[in-house]
């Protein structure tokens, strides 16, 4: 909320004469400029004395927002970008990567929702371990202390170059543990912190640089959330969807792929649902739904939204323990 | 009043034939697949709403790629409108290469040789022009430089004659919430909510009188409701659900000055008989009803890689349907 005044130094065309017309029209702040008519605004400073330099005033606000915002980008640009910069992200989980063609996008929130012991964490685990094998930095937010390190050292001494039981080889190893850094986090403006911290840090360039952060996981999204949802108020819902904007500006602005989980909640007729509701629906690119078998090692695992994949599209795998 | 006057005035301007005449001359009807049951022409506004997921966005794109094609290309007719479009993101979650996915099938159908001529989807991608914002500010702010930034545009001799808002309700649990302080001595309490919509509508308006345009905007059912539209998503493979043929009620949640500004209103829904969609390959299939003006029979559409296309053939078997 930027009061006019403050922009008088910047702008010396925002001078008082422009502020008190302005607020003849109870226009205080850059927020309220926005909110008002522009054109009964410049009508009003035709009809006064000095309507040149009021006019001038206006402008030069106008400018200032056209500075402001990035320029409109054509398909080309945009289809460069995500070329170079947003490349598929294998997670190692073969379910996820033989539905999503390869992996997990940067730039894109992925959801993965099931019920509970269906695979999610695992998922999330493996995601982690493979994509700081290949070398990229990963940031997991831990909201219900299930991370395990030596599921992780487990899974990453699963291939031949990583051989656990010789001491010489930790080095590797411990290499791959330090790219992922995990926080735990038990409520959701810790979360806010934390993700605006994060901000700031890949902003100006503070972790270095030849470790970029690649995966962004929070496990599970939904704890957080869910305590702040209910009740009749709008601030629940405000703040989840707030979460979702600043997780998908991160994840665009930084190239980054964010991974969220969801539980599930009874729905009607006896059926699940995914909780969060509607509104958290039109929040992530893509939904996927895990689900496993009683008793078994076989899981499922389907679309529910996905911008180019049909909605049910289902595949199956092993997972193994 | 002289005779001549008063005989004029009774004879009156224009008969109404000349002015049906004058009138599409200027802003003639367009019939846009798959919106194509009503004919529409800049200056409307059409609203699709929808629950997640329901193609809203594929209609979008594919608006959109009907626009940008032009009418014929080195003698392969496209039937395209020539024109630029204009595509705000306010769910921020817009994928181009779905775009560009459906754009290089459609060139490579119209195509003889059945490849994608480079040159012409190069200048269709040119054509759409894209802007994403994260708040209602950030819109507020993107529809004020419009007017200089479309100028900008057409010196380059590009005119945008589409703009497409992918969810107008975006940001409405954020702006409800929002405590908008103002040193205002005004003794009626304005709602931010409020304020925003109408400010929204206004530029909206002023910019649709200096550049005519067509405006399709989504719109996501966030009150959720029936039976229908939780368990349809969940048991798509299980079918021991057996669904009522009743219509999907939505609770319209947005304010009464966008709604009195829509003059089109679209829902989507999935479909009744969904087929087994493992077997059947990347399809979906949805339903599309034509709220305003008011059509009783919905036409199903189909979703497949190439795009989103009325099924013709099952129009005819819903006629039982229809409410």
């Amino acid at each position: 909320m930027a009061p006019l005044k403050c922009m008088e130094k910047d702008y010396p065309l925002i001078d008082s004469h422009f502020q008190s017309f302005c607020a003849s029209h109870a226009i205080f702040s850059f927020e309220d400029f926005l909110l008002y008519d522009l054109h009964a605004l410049i009508a009003s400073a035709d009809n006064h004395s000095s309507s040149n330099t009021l006019k001038q005033g206006i402008d030069q606000l106008l400018s200032v927002i056209d500075a402001k915002l990035p320029s409109l980008r054509n398909g080309l640009q945009l289809l460069q970008d995500a070329e170079c910069n947003k490349l598929l992200l294998p997670t190692g989980f073969q379910g996820i990567d033989a539905l999503l063609g390869g992996g997990l996008r940067a730039g894109q929130l992925t959801e993965l929702v099931g019920l509970s012991s269906s695979g999610k964490t695992q998922a999330c685990l493996t995601s982690a371990s493979t994509v700081a094998k290949q070398g990229g930095s990963v940031i997991y937010f831990d909201t219900g202390n299930s991370f395990s390190p030596q599921r992780i050292a487990d899974l990453v001494g699963q291939t031949s170059d990583y051989v656990v039981d010789n001491q010489a080889e930790l080095g590797p190893l411990q290499r791959v543990m330090e790219r992922i850094m995990c926080y735990s986090v038990f409520d959701i403006y810790q979360m806010f912190d934390m993700l605006q911290q994060l901000k700031i840090n890949l902003k100006s360039k503070i972790v270095e640089s030849d470790h970029h952060v690649q995966l962004l996981i929070i496990d599970s999204i939904s704890s957080l959330i869910t305590p702040i949802l209910g009740g009749r108020g709008p601030q629940g819902h405000a703040l989840m969807i707030s979460a979702g904007y600043l997780l998908k500006k991160l994840a665009d602005d930084h190239n980054i792929a964010v991974m969220v989980t969801n539980h599930m909640v009874a729905g009607e007729g006896g059926t699940s649902k995914p909780a969060l509701g509607e509104s958290w629906k039109s929040v992530p690119h893509i939904r996927l739904l895990l689900s496993r078998e009683y008793d078994s090692n076989v899981c499922n695992i389907s679309t529910l939204k996905h911008p180019s994949v049909a909605s049910g599209r289902a595949a199956k795998y092993t997972m193994y323990l | 009043m002289e005779k001549g006057g008063v005989k004029a005035w009774i004879d009156g301007d224009e008969t109404a034939h000349d002015m049906l005449r004058r009138i599409s001359a200027v802003r003639s009807s367009l019939l846009v697949p798959p919106l194509h049951r009503v004919p529409l022409r800049l200056g409307n506004v059409v609203e699709i709403v929808g629950p997640s997921p329901s193609a809203k966005t594929l209609i979008l794109i594919q608006v959109a790629i009907n626009f940008v094609l032009p009418r014929e290309w080195n003698g392969v007719r496209y039937g395209g409108f020539d024109h630029s479009v204009l595509f705000l993101d306010l769910d921020c979650r817009f994928d181009i290469s779905r775009f560009s996915q459906m754009l290089t099938h459609r060139i490579m159908e119209g195509n003889a040789v059945g490849d994608c001529d480079k040159t012409l989807y190069d200048l269709c991608m040119q054509r759409f022009l894209y802007a994403r914002c994260s708040n209602s500010f950030e819109f507020l702010q993107t529809l004020k430089t419009l007017h200089c930034r479309l100028k900008r545009e057409k010196d380059h001799g590009v005119s945008v004659h589409l703009l497409l808002i992918d969810s107008i309700g975006a940001f409405h649990w954020v702006d409800r919430a929002s405590v908008f302080l103002s040193p205002k001595e005004n003794n009626r309490k304005k709602l931010f909510l409020q304020s925003v919509s109408e400010a929204v509508v206004q530029d909206i308006k002023k910019l649709l009188q200096e550049y005519p345009m067509l405006v399709i905007a989504t719109k996501s059912i966030i009150f959720g409701n029936t039976y229908s539209m939780a368990s349809n998503e969940v048991n798509r493979c299980s079918r021991n659900v057996t669904r009522s043929p009743q219509q999907i009620q939505y609770r319209e949640y947005m304010p009464s000055v966008w709604q009195s500004f829509v003059t089109h209103r679209i829902l989507l829904r999935s479909s009744d008989d969904q087929p087994a969609t493992s077997n059947y390959g990347n399809f979906s299939f949805y339903e599309l009803e034509w709220l305003l003006p008011r059509i009783g029979l919905p036409d199903k559409i189909v979703v497949k890689d190439t795009g989103v296309f009325v099924d013709s053939r099952t129009m005819f078997a819903e006629g039982a349907n229809c409410g």
